[in-house]
Formats: C-alpha cells, sequence, structure tokens
C-alpha cells in the first residue's frame, strides 16, 4: 500500500486529436513501465476500433510508480478518459476519480470546444488543473497565442503553461514533476467505510466483469464481500488488481488508490460506471455522490438484412449489452422490415460503433434506420383513452399518435458550444439557423477565434451536423454539447406511402416548416431506387391524410426474353432460377418488391440531393 | 417421362458456320472457318449415324423403358450459324440421310435457316428436291443503318430477293426474322421493316427484341459504353406495334415473338415451347427425350474429332427433376398464346393467378393459363411471379 501523501491521480483532457494518447504513451515511456522496444502507439487503447479512429471510447488507468526530482518516490494513476462527447457522463466519473487534470491543448490549432467542455468538467470535479502545450514542434505552432488563450480561459500567467512535444518527448518530464507538485494527494480515510467509485467496467470473456476502482474511504482486499449501492448487487472480490502497464495482483486497494477487480460479476450493467462499491459487512451509509442512470439520447432500429438472422442478432447485441451497459435495445416489428429492434445510444459516435462492432464482430449484415431522438408526447386530454398516460415516450416515429389526438410534443434539446475562427461566424450561424437554433451567447475568445453557443434540438445535431460544421469552416469549427432538457416544438410526422401503404421505416419526425422539404427529398430519393414494377407505383409523402409530395415509378413495361434459342432450355431455367433467388432476397412492402440496398440506400444518414 | 402426346417429335440439326458474325449474336457459330466445313459435314453424317443407331434407349433418361424403335418425327430443323454456307449437295445429302435413318412423317416439316445473301435459286431448288418445305430467313431489319448497328452486311432489299428465290425454287412456306428495339433504330425505321416483311406476303414472321449478351460485340461496346442498351418501353411499344401491324396482314400471334397465318405456324418450335421430344445433332445442339436434355460439344474441332472417331459427341446431359420440368414447363409454355396445361405446372398459387389476372396480364381457366399480350410484354416477370 502506497501512503497516501505519495499518491498522484490525474487525468489527460483534450480535443480529440491534441495528442493525448501518445502524451500517455510517453509517460510509460518515462516512467519505465514500458520500454522503447515493446512500445506501440496509443498503448493504453485496447480495442481495434480505439487505434483505428484514434479516440478512446473506454476509460483505462494505468499506475506509473515515478521518483520525482526532489528524491521521493511517488505513484501517479493515470486515468484516460473517452475523448467524445457521446462519453460525456462517463468522462465526468472518471475525472471524479481524481484530483488533477492535465489540459492538453494543442499548440497550432488552439483551444476547442472539446477543450472548453472537458476544462468545466474538470473544474466542476473540483480538480486542479495543470495546462500544457502540445506539438510545439510544428511549423504550425503557435504556442505564445495559444497560451494566451488559455491563459484568458484559466486565468493565470501565460508564462507559467509548460509546452511539450508528446511526438518527441521534449518537456514531457517537467509535466510529471509538475503532476507531483500541483496535484493534490488524495483525501480520504482508511478507517470509514469502503467507499470505492466505479469509473469503469469492461466485459472480458474470461474473467467476467472487470471493475475499475478507485478507492475514497476503507479497504478493499480479495475474498471481501462487497455490495454495489445503486443496483444492489452483492458479490465476494475475487481478484484485485492495478496496471502498471499489465495488471498485477495486490492484497490490499487503499483510499486514493485506483485498480481493478473481478467478482464473478457477468455483466457490465451489473457494475455500472459511477456506482459506489461499499463492504457488505460495514456498508457506507450513503453512496458518492453523482451517480446516474445511463439515458440513451439517440434511437434507431436494427433490422438483419436476413431475416434468418434475427436469433443470432439477438445473441450479438447481449453480448454487446454485457460490455456496454449505456446502450439498450428491445424487439420491435416493422412491417416494412420484418422483426428488429429498438436500439438506444448516447450519440451517434456510440451508435455508429455499436454498428461497426456488430459488423466487425458478429458479421451480421443489417439495415439501420435513420436515427431520431426520444420525444415526450402530450396526449389531448378529451382524445386520450382511460387506461392511457396523458404523457407518452416515443422513440420509434412510426408509433406517433395521430395527429388529432396530440396536445404539445416536446423534444429534447441541448446546449451547444461552437467554436470557430471569426471568418466563419456568418457560415455556422445560416448552419444553426437553419437547424432551429436559438442563438444564446456570443464570445471572441481572441481576436481571431470566436465561441458560440446555441440552444438547438438534438434531433437536428444527430444527422450530418458536425460534417456540415466541419466542412462549412473547412475542418476549424469544434463542436460540443451537453443535455438542456426539453422543449415544445411543432413538430409533424411524415409517413412515406408506397402503394398508398405506409411504409414504418421510413417515417420520421420532423419540424412542420421542414415536412414538406423532407418529405419531397424522401419521395425522390425512393423514386430512383425502387426499381420499375409490374405496375405504376405511387410514392407519396403524407402528414396524416394530407399527401404533401408524390412521384411515381412508371410500371415497367417490358421484360422478356424474346428470342429463345433452339432447344436451350436448361440455360434459360438456370436463368430464371437465379432470377427467383434474387427475388426473395427482396422486401416486400404490400405488392412492391424492394431491393434491401435501396433500403439502406434510402435510409442512409445525409442530405445529398 | 413420357412426353405429352401432342407436343410432337423433331430432328434438329445444327451448322455452326457464318461468313461473319453479328454483333448480338451468342449462338454457337464460327466465321472464317469455312475450311472446316467437309469435315464438319463427314462429321455430322457419322453422328446422324450413330445417334439412329444407337436408338432412343440411348438419348432417354437412365433407366427408360423406350422400346427399340424411333417414332415417327414430324418435323427437321437446320438451324445456325447459316446452313445455307453449306454446298446445297452436302447440305441436300444431310437431309436425304436423316429421312433414311429415320421415318418422317409424310407432312413433316422440313425447314433450312438462311442469311439473305446465302440463297439462290439453283441452291433452293436442289434443297427443295431433297425435302425441304420451309426456309426462315434473317432480315433482322430492311433499314441500311440498322443493319450496319447490328453488324450485318447483307443489302436491305437482299431478303426479298432471298424471298423470291425460294419461291422460284418452289418453296413456299417462308418466314422472316426480324430484330426491333436497336438504338439506332427510329419509329419510322420499325414500321418500314415490319411493312416491307408483310409486303412479301410470307405466311411467317418472327420479331425480336434486340438483347445484350455478355460475350458478343454488342455486349462489350455496351459495356465499353460505346453502344446503348435497348430501351425497354421503345421495345415494348415496338412489340405492340408489329402485333397490331401483322394481325392487319392476316398473321396472327401464336407465340411471344411468332405470327403466322393460319396453320403456318412452325411446327419444330412448336416442340420446344410444348416440351415435346426432339434429337438434336451437332456442335453445340441440344436434345431433349422423354425428361432427359443432353448437349453436344461447342467446339467445332471437338465435335468433328469425336464424331469422325466413332465417339460420343455429348457434352453434358441432366434429368430436371419435377420442380425444374415445371419451371420448364411455365417458361416455355407461356410463350404461346394457347398457354400452357394448368396440369403441368401444378401447383400455381391461386391468389398470384387471380391478382395477375387483375392486373390484366394473365387469362386463366380451369385448365389452362395464358398470357394476355400486356403478359407478354411482362413475360419473364409473370413466371417468375407464378413459379
Amino acid at each position: 500500500m502506497t501512503p497516501i501523501d505519495r499518491i498522484r491521480n490525474f487525468a489527460i483532457i483534450a480535443h480529440v486529436d491534441h495528442g493525448k494518447s501518445t502524451l500517455a504513451d510517453r509517460m510509460l515511456q518515462l516512467t519505465g513501465l514500458v520500454g522503447d522496444r515493446t512500445m506501440r502507439a496509443q498503448y493504453l487503447d485496447r480495442m481495434d476500433l480505439e487505434r483505428e479512429r484514434g479516440i478512446t471510447i473506454k476509460a483505462q488507468a494505468v499506475r506509473m510508480p515515478y521518483r520525482a526530482a526532489d528524491g521521493g518516490d511517488y505513484v501517479l494513476n493515470l486515468i484516460d478518459t473517452p475523448g467524445h462527447v457521446d462519453f460525456s457522463y462517463e468522462v465526468s466519473r472518471a475525472m471524479n476519480a481524481c484530483e488533477g487534470a492535465v489540459l492538453l491543448v494543442d499548440a497550432a490549432q488552439g483551444v476547442q470546444a472539446q477543450t472548453i467542455a472537458n476544462l468545466y468538467l474538470a473544474v466542476d470535479a473540483g480538480l486542479e488543473v495543470i495546462p500544457v502545450l502540445n506539438k510545439i514542434d510544428l511549423p504550425a505552432a503557435r504556442p505564445e497565442q495559444v497560451a494566451e488563450e488559455i491563459a484568458a480561459l484559466l486565468g493565470g500567467d501565460a508564462a507559467d503553461i509548460l509546452a511539450v512535444s508528446a511526438k518527441t518527448g521534449e518537456g514531457v518530464p517537467a509535466v510529471l514533476e509538475r503532476i507531483v507538485e500541483r496535484v493534490p494527494s488524495p483525501g480520504g480515510s482508511r478507517d470509514a467505510p469502503l467507499r470505492a467509485l466505479i469509473f469503469d467496467s469492461v466485459y472480458d470473456s474470461y474473467r467476467g466483469v472487470i471493475t475499475y476502482v478507485r478507492v475514497v474511504d476503507g479497504e478493499i482486499r480479495p475474498r471481501m464481500d462487497v455490495r454495489l449501492m445503486a443496483t444492489g448487487f452483492a458479490h465476494e472480490v475475487d481478484e484485485l488488481c492495478v496496471i502498471s502497464p499489465e495488471p498485477v495482483q495486490t492484497g490490499v486497494l487503499g483510499p486514493g488508490e485506483v485498480g481493478y477487480l473481478t467478482a464473478a460479476i457477468k455483466e457490465v450493467d451489473q457494475a455500472r460506471v459511477g456506482d459506489t462499491i461499499t463492504a457488505g459487512a460495514d456498508p457506507a451509509p450513503a453512496p458518492l455522490p453523482g451517480y446516474r442512470e445511463p439515458t440513451p439520447m439517440v434511437f434507431s432500429g436494427l433490422y438483419p438484412v436476413d431475416s434468418g438472422d434475427f436469433p443470432d442478432l439477438r445473441d450479438a447485441l447481449d453480448k454487446l449489452r454485457l460490455n456496454d451497459a449505456s446502450f439498450t435495445f428491445e424487439p420491435e416489428t416493422s412491417a416494412a422490415l420484418g422483426f428488429g429492434f429498438r436500439c438506444g445510444f448516447l450519440g451517434l459516435l456510440h451508435m455508429e460503433i455499436i454498428s461497426e462492432r456488430l459488423d466487425r464482430e458478429f458479421d451480421i449484415p443489417l439495415v439501420t434506420t435513420a436515427p431520431n431522438v426520444r420525444y415526450e408526447v402530450h396526449i389531448d386530454p378529451p382524445m386520450r383513452a382511460d387506461d392511457e398516460p396523458a404523457v407518452l415516450e416515443v422513440s420509434n416515429p412510426a408509433d406517433l399518435p395521430a395527429p388529432n389526438r396530440i396536445a404539445e410534443i416536446h423534444e429534447p434539446v441541448v446546449d451547444a458550444m461552437i467554436i470557430v475562427p471569426s471568418d466563419y461566424i456568418g457560415a455556422v450561424m445560416q448552419l444553426c439557423e437553419g437547424r432551429r437554433g436559438d442563438l444564446s451567447k456570443m464570445e471572441y475568445l481572441t481576436p481571431e477565434r470566436v465561441e458560440l453557443r446555441y440552444r438547438l434540438p438534438l434531433a437536428e445535431i444527430i444527422v450530418d451536423f458536425f460534417d456540415r460544421l466541419k466542412s462549412q469552416t473547412r475542418g476549424y469549427g469544434s463542436l460540443d454539447y451537453e443535455p438542456a432538457g426539453l422543449a415544445v416544438a411543432d413538430l409533424v410526422k411524415v409517413d412515406i406511402l408506397l402503394n398508398a401503404d405506409p411504409v414504418d421505416a421510413f417515417s420520421a419526425i420532423v419540424h412542420r416548416d421542414r415536412a414538406y422539404e423532407y418529405g419531397k427529398r424522401m419521395v425522390n430519393r425512393l423514386r430512383e431506387l425502387i426499381p420499375r414494377q409490374m405496375f405504376d407505383v405511387p410514392i407519396q409523402a403524407a402528414i396524416g391524410s394530407r399527401i404533401i409530395a408524390r412521384e411515381t415509378v412508371k410500371a415497367r413495361r417490358k421484360d422478356v426474353l424474346a428470342k429463345c434459342y433452339g432447344g436451350d432450355v436448361t440455360r434459360k431455367r438456370k436463368l430464371l432460377e437465379k432470377q427467383k433467388e434474387g427475388k426473395r432476397r427482396m422486401k416486400n412492402v404490400g405488392a412492391v418488391e424492394i431491393p434491401q440496398e435501396a433500403f439502406v440506400a434510402a435510409l442512409s444518414v445525409g442530405e445529398d440531393s | 417421362m413420357a412426353a405429352p402426346s401432342d407436343a410432337g417429335v423433331g430432328i434438329y440439326l445444327h451448322v455452326p458456320f457464318c461468313l461473319r458474325r453479328c454483333h448480338y449474336c451468342d449462338f454457337n457459330t464460327y466465321a472464317d472457318r469455312e475450311a472446316l466445313i467437309p469435315a464438319y459435314v463427314a462429321a455430322l453424317r457419322a453422328d446422324i449415324d450413330a445417334v439412329a443407331a444407337a436408338g432412343p434407349r440411348a438419348v432417354g433418361p437412365p433407366g427408360s423403358d423406350g422400346r427399340g424403335d424411333w417414332p415417327t418425327f414430324d418435323s427437321v430443323f437446320v438451324g445456325g450459324g447459316t446452313p445455307t454456307l453449306l454446298p446445297a449437295a452436302d447440305l441436300a445429302g444431310i437431309l436425304r440421310l436423316v429421312a433414311q435413318r429415320f421415318q418422317l412423317a409424310g407432312d413433316a416439316e422440313v425447314t433450312v435457316e438462311a442469311n439473305p445473301e446465302t440463297v439462290d435459286v439453283e441452291q433452293m431448288r436442289v434443297l427443295a428436291d431433297a425435302g425441304v418445305t420451309r426456309v426462315s430467313i434473317g432480315a433482322q431489319s430492311f433499314v441500311p443503318r440498322v443493319l450496319d448497328a447490328l453488324g450485318r452486311w447483307h443489302a436491305p432489299d437482299a431478303p426479298l430477293r432471298a424471298v423470291e428465290a425460294c419461291r422460284d425454287a418452289g418453296v413456299d412456306q417462308l418466314s422472316l426474322d426480324l430484330i426491333y428495339g436497336t438504338p439506332a433504330e427510329s419509329d419510322a425505321d420499325w414500321r418500314h421493316s415490319v411493312r416491307t416483311a408483310l409486303q412479301t406476303g410470307v405466311d411467317h414472321l418472327s420479331a425480336y427484341a434486340l438483347t445484350v449478351e455478355a460475350g458478343t460485340e454488342y455486349g462489350r461496346r455496351v459495356r465499353l459504353g460505346t453502344a446503348t442498351a435497348p430501351d425497354d418501353d421503345v421495345q415494348a411499344q415496338r412489340m405492340e406495334q408489329v402485333d397490331a401491324w401483322a394481325a392487319a396482314a392476316g398473321l396472327a400471334r401464336y407465340e411471344l415473338s411468332n405470327w403466322a397465318r393460319p396453320r403456318a405456324e412452325s411446327v419444330h418450335n412448336g416442340i420446344y415451347w410444348r416440351g415435346g421430344d426432339w434429337l438434336g445433332i451437332g456442335a453445340g445442339a441440344h436434345g431433349h427425350w422423354r425428361g432427359r436434355r443432353w448437349w453436344c460439344m461447342r467446339s467445332l474441332e471437338l465435335y468433328v474429332r469425336a464424331a469422325l472417331a466413332g465417339e460420343s459427341t455429348v457434352a453434358g446431359a441432366e434429368v430436371p427433376d419435377a420442380a425444374q420440368r415445371r419451371a420448364e414447363r411455365l417458361l416455355m409454355g407461356l410463350r404461346l398464346r394457347h398457354g400452357v396445361d394448368r396440369q403441368q405446372v401444378a401447383p400455381v398459387d391461386d391468389v398470384v393467378v387471380r391478382r395477375l389476372a387483375d392486373a390484366g396480364l394473365l387469362t386463366a381457366t380451369d385448365d389452362r393459363l395464358a398470357l394476355t399480350s400486356s403478359g407478354m410484354r411482362l413475360a419473364s416477370a409473370v413466371t417468375l411471379e407464378l413459379l
């Protein structure tokens, strides 16, 4: 056990691509934990997906023994945090496991939206913030200006800000020294009942769930009976380890210490991020503050391309859920797509990650319906059935009640922070106003860089908002946002009808002013994607019974093998059999046959054409 | 399984030589190989002898109890390629050999396919003498630029002279082939071609939609983007036009692509469409006997070598199972104006039949299913629905 005054728990917080993982890599080398030969880039990112995308999806913790310039031996616990707005709750829990944070800023790009958002989380968590400029080796680096931006943000002296190149290692030793100097040692009492914060949990197919903890009070030992205070699960601690950088068993974790335990926990849902572990024999009177149930914000239907894959999809989702408690799913049926699941995600990136993992780890081709948010629908009292609740939660547009029954629809909104070079203010304002945004604040961080604050409907930013922002600001714009509750909006459901039958998978809830545009776009897109049938296929967009857009796929007029050469019947029969096989892979919507690819293309996110 | 008794029995002989290859053609034929003609004639004769001697048991399905004797044949069809590229005496000799080795009905239809530029009166006299009763002439179009686009090189009026030559030689049962929907073809071009064909007074007309086939010059050009594919809507319109014009000239549509005066329908092709039996002899020829299908070697050299060595020329065979036979009956039978016997394509889904009938594509009685003329335009799609 390490003396408490020799422990320093810290996180590195940064905007994406500002060099967080590279700095962590250098620290592992400098403290001698990882030799130069065994070093690989982004050492702490375990999933292939993380390394490929250059983002950290799950938090990590590594214990680094460090002999400081003062001759003292310290233990530095680096708690890595996820790097995306979808995971801000996980970020806040990881920060709660720390006393300090290294705020890393790219000396060329300067302060970005996530820099600020993460800084606020760190300040909220009461952390000592150590600002560090990175990438000073880049020709485009402008350390003095960026240091001024940071000083303006944090208060304090720009000259005091450390400058490093995580890539070359230059300046990194000074960062370790400053962590020892400035980050407070943990508080906490060894004699108090056990309270340990779960800041991450990871499923491992051999050992069950690995639960990462930061002990606040008391001690954890192997064989001890523990209880998870939010979920109520009781377990016996099996293995207790620190990561340095490979797991090393330990006999005890005391106040301020960081490590992980295993305890025959079968799924991560039973060891939720933010929950408090206490001792079964001597439980703490109250859990650590700040626990929250994971709340999905973005929803989408996942349907197997081949309906025979449904049981496999269920198994795959079950397995992913073992691993990721923040993602939810329940079975649903679509008239158009058959049996599938309505899944809830923290955000769009989270949704992409899950789809990609399903594809990569389970190899199940899927149709993913366009993402949507969860609406709160207030039913008009005179129209309400006796046994019906006054407020419905709708996370599938097809479930929205008829317009005449709805009193009000409330939609989730977010407070978005956008930082851009001042040249792009106009473009950003135009983008946000087109997305029903309300400007709440505009502030010049420097004469060249502006912070804009908008309140925006979440539904407006989950579809290609970030891509648009990036393209309209030539990549300079950065975005962060946080949920800001619900707001009433004038929303309608646009249904798409093929041959007069509504196709539930294409229904969308959109603002009344945008309904026509949406309907027109879908109808045009479908006209191009649906092959000609034996009869005319009208494609209509409708609000309730009112048609707002219409196109027709004209009937196929000829489909015939005109020449039946001599006696080669075998070849013609084989051709017919092949065509029949192709027909089997079509989805039938009423009498209309739609190739699977057309569904995928029609539902693909984005506002092309 | 026995062939339906009314389906007929025929002999198909293949002649795989052409002066040059047409752009759209994916049949088994070779240009610039005339040097092989004498050997091929000898091979074909040897193969006819061999097939005749082996008897029906050799071509039927394994274990079939085919009797020892050949039945009487209703038709002989010499197709190609360009059968009229063979010296008339050789072709006549082949037909005489067939008549010696097999029993032909007194009124048997004996058809020879011809390209217009390869027909003359003397030759036709020789063929008529050898029993030819019918000539099918590949006109394709009467418009120079359409012929050019198709890769045909006969003069636009060559088919007219060929028709005359046949008549002068005493062959009156004549058919002209046309192809419609070539991208180079205008509405007026099509009208001109059909009108010209009908004005000859032939008693039979075939009109095929141009089709892009992989492995043809046209297919290659479409793939490379130097030629456009035919337009379905245009072809649908052309199909309806030729039907109307042929009807007005007294030729009724009796099959998807074929029109004829009463009793001038092709007996031989009818055997294919009704699921009858026929012997297929020659390179790449297909045959069908009592439920077994087989096909001969496609390669000229291999076919010639095998036939002259007295070896089997069969390259492959199959005995389709019940489901496959049903698919074949549906596929082929629906092409006929009179349609297909419901018994032969059972089971059919009554709901689908009703839906297709309601859509005006199909007529259904208790014992027959037949396409309407709208249905004929969509024959493949309707067949797929019923499959």
